[in-house]
């Protein structure tokens, strides 16, 4: 019994992780039709921020993590105008394969700065487990970034619900040419969205920096991660990222557990993949319902 | 001068460049001065260059974008690894090369039948995504299947290996593979699969079974790469599931597809050879910064140069007509006045059209 309440508790933890994760992702693809192949690599700026503050100044991921955001917010904001601007309304081979471009740019440039070393953040705030009784620990660390997630989910839900500008990023997630027609600058609109995104996804490399090793070529899974998620939940659905994120983190976490012979985080791998496939071919809108109606099985 | 660059003299450079190369490639093994290590360069890039074929015949004739291709030539690969090698423990048997590497090649078909049957009604990115989530399930499934495929330690093929040879067995079946898609154009078939990536509800209105078309072209990739797949792990000795299953060949198969040319015969086969080659030489150059370069490169040219080098050539595109319209302008010197004010407006016409189909290539 307590070894499945562990599995529950460690599934959570994940699950909150990877929700901070892949806000960004299934955003960015929900309102602009972008598939931002360089997500994981922006996970990975973030969390590399996070472990040089923290290395040459001492300073807890938590607190380094607000002015990740914003540095990250700029340079997205300049990525998106420099480069993303060209792709949104090419053909999606090309959007994806720009990206893709992105990535290896940013992780080898990583590698040459920062050698291809694992790094690992030593926070105080994020260190050790509370004892809940029958054995059962709650790793600190993790529910750190828990909270943290349910906090920005919030206030995401709000932003896009009740402010001005997050109603014209739901519009322009709808119908392009009829926000167009009704004066909302959809250029402005999607650089503030791609510029929020990578500066929450960031956020949450550097929160998730004091658990995951770091290293130049650590964001690909968590990009195929967020893809799993994103197509479980429905392209930009806040909600739907939480519960495809808790999905997928109490799977793996379950799976680990109780597979035998040490391939439990292997056997993670093959289920959530297997249920991506099977997820896109039997439900290939999601399981949720996101902020664009698409049908995977039409053009 | 006239005739310089029309589209029939334009096909006959290419086609003697074409049959040079290749009587070169056929005489360069018998020369004293080649070495082992150069003749297993080159079969690596005739590998590479098969791949891009194949990846070719979803990704642009058919236009389905797979992001996992290496999944078939990994599955190649380790079925003629678990058939040859003695270290799985399921089939300890050392079966002979050639019936292993037609088994290899016949289970990633039948794979990519069953699994094409699912994920060919997905469209647009995705089925790119499923087929990456599929790669990446495959390397897992082989590297928990311990007593089959011995896990991430892998498998060891005793080598007894003639490279001349493989490098001749390979440059043929490139060239039947070439021979095969400039074949496929001008079938009924092809033309169906043309049609899906055109549009494919009209497609199956008009009596395509556009399924099953998808689920044929599919598994013959696949075949095809399995083959690939097989030869590679053979000459190689040695397979374990990250350089069996490793996702730079889909992602060096589509760059080399789209550096040539999308959806073309000679595009895969061209842009593969120029960025193998390219690749060689940046990584002698520039060894700390030869991935960034190519990072930098892949967004160039998807931005600059999306129908590749084939379409620089194109009867449409901008570099042509700006080299004719300057030919034709100079053919009607000496006429009169009236039909100069004629070819000037035109021409103005074409600049201003070539500059705004620039201007659509940028963007």
């Amino acid at each position: 019994m307590s070894t499945f309440l562990q599995a529950l508790v460690n599934g959570i933890s994940t699950g909150g992780m990877l929700t901070l994760m892949v806000l960004g992702f299934s955003i960015i693809w929900g309102v602009m039709g972008v598939i931002n192949f360089a997500h994981g690599e922006f996970i990975m700026l973030g969390a590399y921020m996070a472990w040089y503050a923290n290395k040459e100044w001492d300073i807890e991921p938590l607190v380094s993590a607000i002015p990740i955001f914003f540095i990250m917010f700029i340079v997205g904001f300049i990525l998106q105008k420099v480069l993303v601007n060209r792709v949104i309304n090419r053909p999606h081979l090309v959007s994806l394969l720009v990206m893709f471009s992105v990535s290896i740019v940013i992780a080898n440039a990583v590698k040459l700065i920062f050698d291809a070393d694992f790094r690992r953040v030593q926070s105080d705030i994020q260190r050790g487990f509370w004892e809940v009784g029958g054995g059962v620990t709650v790793p600190r660390k993790g529910t750190v970034v828990l909270i943290v997630a349910l906090i920005v989910l919030v206030a995401l839900q709000t932003f896009l619900t009740k402010s001005r500008l997050g109603k014209s990023i739901r519009a322009a997630a709808q119908n392009r040419e009829a926000a167009q027609i009704v004066g909302i600058d959809i250029k402005w609109v999607y650089a503030f969205t791609f510029a929020l995104c990578i500066g929450l996804t960031a956020v949450a490399g550097a929160l998730t920096s004091p658990i995951i090793p770091i290293f130049p070529f650590m964001g690909a899974p968590w990009t195929l991660r967020a893809f799993v998620i994103t197509a479980l939940s429905g392209l930009g659905s806040v909600k739907g990222a939480f519960g495809g994120a808790m999905a997928l983190g109490l799977i793996e976490s379950l799976v680990a557990t109780y597979t035998p012979g040490g391939i439990g985080s292997n056997m993670g791998v093959i289920v959530a993949f297997g249920l991506l496939v099977v997820t896109l071919v039997t439900r290939p809108q999601g399981l949720f319902g996101g902020l664009r109606p698409i049908d995977a099985t039409k053009g | 001068m006239k005739n310089l660059l029309t589209r029939s003299t334009l096909n006959r450079v290419a086609g003697v460049t074409g049959a040079i190369v290749v009587v070169y490639l056929f005489v360069l093994p018998l020369r004293e001065s080649t070495t082992n290590s150069t003749l297993f360069t080159l079969t690596l890039m005739l590998t590479s260059v098969a791949l891009s074929i194949n990846w070719n015949l979803t990704g642009g004739f058919t236009g389905y974008v797979d992001f996992g291709h290496a999944v078939w030539f990994g599955i190649g690969a380790y079925v003629t690894a678990i058939l040859m090698s003695e270290q799985s423990s399921l089939l300890p048997q050392q079966w002979p090369l050639v019936p292993s590497i037609i088994i290899g090649a016949l289970v990633a078909a039948l794979v990519a039948n069953l699994v094409g049957r699912m994920t060919l009604r997905l469209s647009g990115p995705y089925f790119s995504i499923a087929m990456l989530g599929f790669f990446v399930f495959m390397r897992e499934v082989v590297r928990v299947s311990r007593p089959l495929t011995n896990g991430g330690v892998g498998l060891t093929i005793e080598p007894t290996i003639n490279r001349p040879l493989w490098f001749y067995v390979q440059l043929v079946l490139v060239l039947v593979l070439i021979a095969f898609s400039w074949w496929l154009r001008s079938t009924r078939f092809g033309a169906s699969l043309i049609a899906i990536r055109e549009d494919e509800t009209g497609a199956e209105m008009r009596g395509i079974n556009t399924v099953r078309t998808k689920v044929t072209i599919f598994s013959f990739s696949a075949f095809s790469t399995g083959v690939f797949g097989g030869m590679w792990a053979y000459q190689n000795t040695f397979v374990d599931p990250d350089i069996a299953f490793w996702e730079i060949r889909t992602i060096d198969a589509i760059m080399g597809t789209m550096l040539g040319g999308l959806g073309t015969v000679i595009g895969p086969v061209l842009g593969m050879t120029v960025l193998f080659w390219l690749r060689e030489i940046l990584w002698e150059n520039f060894l700390d910064f030869h991935l960034i370069v190519q990072g930098f490169m892949l967004g160039a040219i998807v931005l600059y140069l999306p129908k590749g080098i084939v379409g620089l050539f194109a009867d449409d595109s901008p570099l042509m007509q700006r080299i004719r319209g300057s030919k034709q302008t100079s053919a009607f010197d000496g006429m009169s006045s009236t039909l100069d004010d004629i070819n000037q407006a035109s021409e103005a016409v074409n600049s201003v059209e070539a500059g705004e189909s620039n201007e659509d290539v940028t963007i």
